[in-house]
This record gives structure tokens, C-alpha cells and sequence, in this order.
């Protein structure tokens, strides 16, 4: 009897460790891919960022802090963290002020509403090479688009040559990915509206609240933690994308629209300087990760969404 | 709340970092997308030599700058090439724009195919890592079939620079100026390809072309990647063609080099090219040559097909690079196109020796030189209608013959690719924004290369330094 309570315990035991492990299993197929696939690199990266790593030559040492000392005396990073700010700053604010006034647009039912619908988030879709070279065309300085319209409403007398002009050839890129990214912020945004409660804005009539005072009091509360989380990711997002620069300017002219990840790529696979990449990757890792701790502290996104 | 922010933290860092980790497998996700190199990589390699009964040799070929019409004309080739003997070619391509990204992932990986097309600015980092082999044995006294540009030039240059001859020439690629024949026409600008010119009349005809109202430039001004190569040929004008002295000092920081360096600049600084050209690449300075926004275009025999098949034949016409205003020789960058060479990684280097002997053959050469603008390589294949007078391809040819022609030295042998990605384009650039004065520019230039060169040197104690050749 007492061996069969014994034995009946230790199965139990069993049981209750393999019930307290069980999330760990289910977790694995993808857990596995992901230290593969993110966190070798992520180590590696780490790694290389203090090795003379070039690609073609064999004789790969670590170098302490010589790649950084390379990175901080290169004259050009000063503008390069310059423009990144710049790039990233204007990026997600126009890409969010779009998107909520898109969100909002398409909050009330009107005729038409899916067709327009379908047509304003198209630009998520496209890819990037698409956009680049749709905006490299549109701002060319001789044949674009842009210039023809601005000469035929006699706004300039000289079409700017937008992509070989410093401060210029950076704003096209922040248009063309403000255009790329208005629609994720609406999509989001969006959800997130349809999922307040119509009675709360009813109350808020019955209580004579004007419009901006339900959008402060009401709608903006609400939506908080989609912004928050909106605004992180796609601030991350932005700083670590490339493709639109390499192919609409390649940084150019003289690293005026270059930012640290297209710079980073550049040193990567034109000078094949994957130690000085990896710590250009380290310097990125670490502005993100102050930037994500200093965020979520000044959003106070723990309290967000809390009623 | 914790849990939100350490969550937030580890997206922060994975997707800051996988950029950099990711990189090289990026890169090779993204080369799949527009080229075969990568899809029939190790697994290739390793059906070299199949065994079925006996052995069957497959070799692996790279082309550089893949086209439809290039690989067409390859893949019919390897056909035939198949027929004569048996041994099958798998033809792969990489775009010209990831090449060199993808032959140093390919070589530093061990996975380079048997017979690759590569450029003269390669070179420096296929040989220094031993990623090539010498083809001299191979070549034995066929040399003496070769035309006399490919061995007193090509070949000199090679062996002066690496002490061997590492690469096949697939035609040899001459530079010359593309000029708009119609506005010179219309503007009464007489150019005769036989007489040539000087550098000043070039200047002086570019200005004459430029009619901004017209939307007319005179010049495809080169700004970007690329930019240093045709200023460098220029400033050589003043060095007799070198780049260094025997001890390795560089020649182009003289007075006259800094007054050649603002003149070539002026063509753009003045406003004889589009203000967006300062990004412009080889790209496109072709395309606004070709679509009428310039009026001279700088450039190599290449181009010519281009311009046969988008130009009506009064259009354009071909002068011959100018001469130097110092002392009257023609210097000009003669260089193999995409020349052909085995890489070390070849397990069968005897049967890619008989692809680039099948490759180079007269008739084969010659449709291929047709095919891509090309001077043909073989002495025999030079007799064609093309390239003789009244041929659109005389101008290149007759600067071939040129007595004053001569080739000058290249910027070393050393590995100076990050440079020609960067920091010499973005001098120029800087002083073209009024950043920096030309001095600056120059020198900034100028002393990389020579603490390079030094460095070489002193790691090579046994290599000369490179002169400018002549053919006479």
C-alpha cells in the first residue's frame, strides 16, 4: 500500500515537472531558429566588433578597441549620427501624424471607404527598391516630376537638384520613407480606435465634450500603448534600414544623406571591414537600446492603456 | 512592467545587431534573387567530377555582368563547347553592382568557381589572396598570337604589378569620347576623329555644348563611385603617366596636378554638367548621353552597342581621349574588359584552361568582341570591317596604333577597394560642395595612396614600382 503511494507520488512528481516544462518544449521550435538565425549573429557581431576582421584576409586578431578608436576618429561620423537623427526623427513623425489623421479619416463609415482603404495602404506593400526608384525618378533634377510641377506653378525658377544637394538629397529619402511607412501607423492606429467603446464618447456628448477635448480625454488615453509600441518599433525599424539610401543616394553626395546602418553597409561589403561594421553595429545597438529604455520611462508605458 | 521593458530591450538589440550579423547571409539571400552564383554554390563544387562509368567534368563559369543577350550568347557557347569536349559548363552570373561584394564572399568561403570573369581593379585582393592562379605555363608561345596591345600593355602590366600573368583579356576595352555629332553639327564644331585633340579643345567644346535653356550639358560628368578613375588619367597628363617614384612617393600632389584637379572639376563647379551628376554613376552617365541631356561622355568601347541601338547614326560619334597638353602623348587606360582567369578553388584547372582556349579561339573571340564593343584580342580576328577605317570602333583601334600612346601606371598593386567605394569619390565631392579646398581633396587622396604604397613596398621588398607603358 505505502510502496503504492510512493510510486504514486513520484509519478505525480514526474507529471508536474513535465506539466512545468512543457511551455519550454512548445516553445523550442521557434526558439531555436531564433538563437540560430539572431542570436549567432548578434554574438558574432559583438565579437567581431573588437577583431581586425576584414573579408579575403586570413589574418583576423582581436584589437581591443582599435575599431572604435577608428570609428570616433572618422570625420564624417559626426554628420553621419547627425543625418541618422535627422532621418529618423522626421521619419516617424511624419510617418505618425499621417497615420493617425489616415486612422482617423477612416474611422466613420463612409461610401467608397474599402476601395480607399485598400489604395492608401498600398505603399506598405511595395518594396523598397520599388520606392526608391520611384522617388529617385520623381526628384531627379532634370526630368522629374517633382521639378516640372514646381517650374510649371512658378514656385522656382531653377528645379533644385534634390538628390545632389546636401540637406536635400537627405529630405527625399525621409519623404519616400514617410510615404513607405504611413500606412503602418494607420493600420495600427486604426485598430486601435475601432476597439474603444462607442458609449464612452456618448457619455462624453451627453457631457457636451468638444472635439479636441475627446480626442485629448478620451481617444488619445485609449490608443496610448499602440502608440507607444508604434513608435518604438518603427523608430527601431527606421534607424536600422538602409535600402531606401543605397538605392535612391548610396549616402551620396559626400555622405550628406548617409545614416549609421547604410554607413555600416558600406564599410561591410564595399571595404569589406566587418570588425569596423561591428562596432559601428555596437555603437547602433546600444543609442537603440538608451533610446528604448528612456522611451518607455518618459512615455510611462506601464501606466498606458490603465483605466 | 519589468517584463515590457527587458522584452523591449531584446527587440532593441536583435534588431540593431542583426544588421551587421546578418549581413553576409543577407547579402547572399540577396544576391540568390538576381543570380545563379549563389543557388549552385557548394553543392556544384562538389559534382565537379561525377562519376558515371567515366569521368564527367562540369566546370562552374561566373560572368560578371550578366545580360540576356550575354548569357545567351554564353549558354551557346558552352553548348558547343560541350560537343567539342564533353566537359559541361554551368554558367552563373552575379550583377555587376554585388560582384566584387560576392567573388571576396565566394573566395574567403573557399567556393569560387572554376573559370570567373573579373576586372583589372580586382586584381590587387584575387591575387594577394591567392583566390587566382598564374596562367603563364598555360600560355606558353601562344602569347605570340595575341595582338601586340595585349602583351606589350596587358600582360606587361600584369606581370610588372603581381610577376605573373593572371588573367585573359576577353577583348581589350579602350577609352574615347563619345561626343553628340548633331549639336556639334548644328553649332558648327568640327571634330575629326584622325586629327584628334587636345585637352583644352575638349574643354573648350564642352563649354560650347552646354545650353542649359536647351537642357543641353556638355559633359556626363562622373561623380560618384568611379569618379577618381578618369581625373586620375587626367592628372597622369602631368607625371609622364607614373603614379609613383621608385621609393614609392606619390606624383600627383605637384602644382600642376592641383591645377589639372580644378580644371577637370570645373566641368562640373561651371556648369557644364547637371548638378545631379555629382551622384551620378557609369549608369547614369550612359543613360543622359544616350537620352540627349549631354553632349560628351567619357567612356569605353562598351558603350558603342548602346549607342548603336538608341542613337540614330548621325547622333554620335567616337573622338579619341585628348592629348596631353604637357607633352602631347595620348594617355589612355587600356584594360581587359571582364578578363577570364581560374581560380584557385578549380579541381579541375587543366579543363578550365581548354574553356578560356575555347573562349579566346578567333572565331569565337571575334563574335564576342562584336556582341559586347569590344577590341578583339586575337592579331588574326583585327581585320574585320568594324574595327577598320570608317568602322564605328576606328576611333578605338587607331588609338591602339597611336605612336604617342601610352598606358598609364596603375594605382598599385595593393587592395585599395574601400577607397574606390568611398573616400575618393567623397573628397571630390567635398570639394565640389565647397567643403573643402582642392588641396585638401587632393592630398587627402594623394597620401592614402602613398602610405599604401609605402606599406606595400615594405611588405614586398622585392616588387618595382609600376611605370606608364608604351607600345613603341
Amino acid at each position: 500500500m505505502r510502496k503504492k503511494e510512493s510510486d504514486d507520488k513520484k509519478t505525480m512528481g514526474a507529471l508536474a515537472r513535465r506539466r512545468k516544462n512543457m511551455p519550454y518544449y512548445f516553445l523550442l521550435p521557434v526558439l531555436l531558429p531564433l538563437v540560430l538565425l539572431f542570436g549567432y549573429p548578434l554574438i558574432k557581431s559583438c565579437i567581431i566588433a573588437f577583431q581586425n576582421y576584414k573579408l579575403g584576409n586570413s589574418n583576423i586578431y582581436f584589437n581591443d578597441f582599435e575599431n572604435f578608436r577608428k570609428l570616433f576618429e572618422d570625420r564624417d561620423f559626426p554628420l553621419i549620427l547627425k543625418n541618422s537623427l535627422v532621418y529618423v526623427t522626421g521619419s516617424v513623425a511624419g510617418q505618425f501624424l499621417l497615420g493617425l489623421g489616415l486612422a482617423l479619416a477612416l474611422r466613420k463609415k463612409f461610401p467608397g471607404r474599402g476601395l480607399y482603404q485598400s489604395i492608401v495602404f498600398l505603399p506598405w506593400a511595395f518594396s523598397a527598391f520599388v520606392v526608391g526608384l520611384l522617388f529617385r525618378w520623381s526628384f531627379n533634377g532634370e526630368y522629374g516630376v517633382v521639378n516640372d510641377l514646381l517650374l510649371k506653378l512658378n514656385i522656382v525658377e531653377k528645379g533644385p537638384a534634390w538628390l545632389g544637394t546636401p540637406g536635400l538629397s537627405l529630405l527625399v529619402v525621409t519623404i519616400a520613407m514617410i510615404w513607405t511607412g504611413i500606412p503602418f501607423f494607420g493600420i495600427m492606429i486604426l485598430a486601435a480606435l475601432q476597439s474603444i467603446p462607442n458609449d464612452v464618447f456618448e457619455a462624453a456628448d451627453i457631457d457636451g465634450c468638444g472635439i479636441f477635448r475627446k480626442f485629448f480625454s478620451i481617444t488619445v488615453p485609449y490608443i496610448k500603448p499602440t502608440i507607444i509600441i508604434t513608435i518604438l518599433l518603427r523608430t527601431i525599424w527606421i534607424f536600422n534600414s538602409f535600402d531606401l539610401i543605397v538605392i535612391m543616394t548610396e549616402g551620396g553626395p559626400a555622405n550628406y544623406s548617409q545614416t549609421l546602418p547604410s554607413y555600416i553597409y558600406t564599410k561591410a561589403f564595399s571595404a569589406y571591414d566587418f570588425g569596423l561594421a561591428g562596432a559601428f553595429g555596437l555603437m547602433l545597438m546600444i543609442i537603440l537600446g538608451m533610446y528604448a529604455v528612456l522611451f518607455l520611462k518618459i512615455s510611462r508605458y506601464e501606466e498606458a492603456g490603465d483605466f | 512592467m519589468r517584463k515590457k521593458r527587458v522584452t523591449a530591450l531584446m527587440l532593441t538589440a536583435v534588431l540593431a545587431l542583426a544588421a551587421v550579423g546578418c549581413g553576409s547571409e543577407n547579402n547572399n539571400a540577396a544576391g540568390e534573387g538576381g543570380s545563379n552564383a549563389a543557388q549552385s554554390g557548394p553543392e556544384t563544387a562538389d559534382s565537379d567530377v561525377e562519376q558515371s562509368g567515366e569521368a564527367e567534368v562540369t566546370l562552374r563559369f561566373l560572368d560578371v555582368s550578366p545580360s540576356e543577350t550575354r548569357q545567351k550568347y554564353y549558354e551557346e557557347i558552352f553548348v558547343k563547347f560541350e560537343e567539342e569536349t564533353g566537359i559541361s559548363v554551368v554558367y552563373e552570373s552575379v550583377p555587376w553592382d554585388d560582384a566584387a561584394n560576392k567573388i571576396t564572399v565566394l573566395g574567403a568561403s573557399d567556393q569560387l568557381p572554376d573559370v570567373l570573369t573579373t576586372h583589372s581593379g580586382w586584381l590587387g585582393q584575387l591575387t594577394n589572396s591567392e583566390w587566382i592562379i598564374p596562367l603563364t605555363d598555360y600560355l606558353g608561345e601562344s602569347t605570340e598570337d595575341y595582338t601586340v596591345a595585349v602583351n606589350k600593355l596587358f600582360w606587361q602590366s600584369e606581370k610588372d604589378r603581381f610577376g605573373d600573368i593572371y588573367t585573359i583579356p576577353d577583348g581589350m576595352m579602350v577609352k574615347g569620347i563619345f561626343v553628340r555629332k548633331d549639336w556639334c553639327e548644328e553649332l558648327g564644331i568640327e571634330l575629326d576623329p584622325a586629327k584628334g585633340w587636345t585637352y583644352d579643345e575638349y574643354f573648350e567644346v564642352v563649354e560650347k555644348l552646354t545650353d542649359v535653356e536647351k537642357k543641353h550639358y556638355g559633359v556626363s560628368y562622373r561623380g560618384a563611385r568611379g569618379a577618381f578613375d578618369p581625373l586620375m588619367t587626367y592628372l597622369q597628363n602631368y607625371t609622364g603617366g607614373n603614379t609613383y617614384d621608385s621609393e614609392g612617393n606619390i606624383l600627383i600632389k605637384s602644382d600642376e596636378c592641383r591645377e589639372a584637379f580644378q580644371k577637370w572639376t570645373g566641368l562640373y563647379l561651371n556648369g557644364y554638367a547637371p548638378e545631379d551628376s555629382i551622384n551620378w554613376g557609369f549608369t547614369e552617365m550612359v543613360d543622359n548621353f544616350v537620352g540627349g541631356l549631354t553632349g560628351t561622355l567619357m567612356n569605353d568601347s562598351e558603350v558603342a552597342p548602346t549607342c548603336m541601338e538608341n542613337m540614330e547614326d548621325g547622333q554620335w560619334m567616337v573622338m579619341p581621349v585628348p592629348k596631353s597638353e604637357k607633352d602631347g602623348k595620348l594617355y589612355n587606360l587600356i584594360n581587359g574588359s571582364y578578363s577570364l582567369s581560374i581560380s584557385s578553388d578549380s579541381k579541375n584547372p587543366d579543363a578550365a584552361w581548354q574553356l578560356i582556349e575555347f573562349l579566346t579561339r578567333t572565331d569565337n573571340s571575334s563574335n564576342y568582341c562584336r556582341l559586347s564593343g569590344l577590341i578583339p584580342i586575337k592579331k588574326d580576328a583585327a581585320e574585320d570591317e568594324l574595327y577598320g577605317e570608317g568602322g564605328p570602333y576606328y576611333t578605338f583601334t587607331m588609338q591602339l596604333n597611336d605612336p604617342d600612346l601610352v598606358v598609364p601606371a596603375t594605382i598599385g598593386a595593393f587592395d585599395y577597394t574601400d577607397m574606390h567605394q568611398g573616400m575618393m569619390h567623397e573628397e571630390i565631392q567635398k570639394y565640389l560642395l565647397g567643403d573643402i579646398d582642392a588641396d585638401t581633396a587632393l592630398n587627402t587622396i594623394a597620401d592614402e595612396l602613398e602610405s599604401r604604397m609605402k606599406d606595400y613596398i615594405k611588405e614586398h621588398p622585392d616588387t618595382s614600382v609600376e611605370n606608364a607603358l608604351v607600345m613603341q
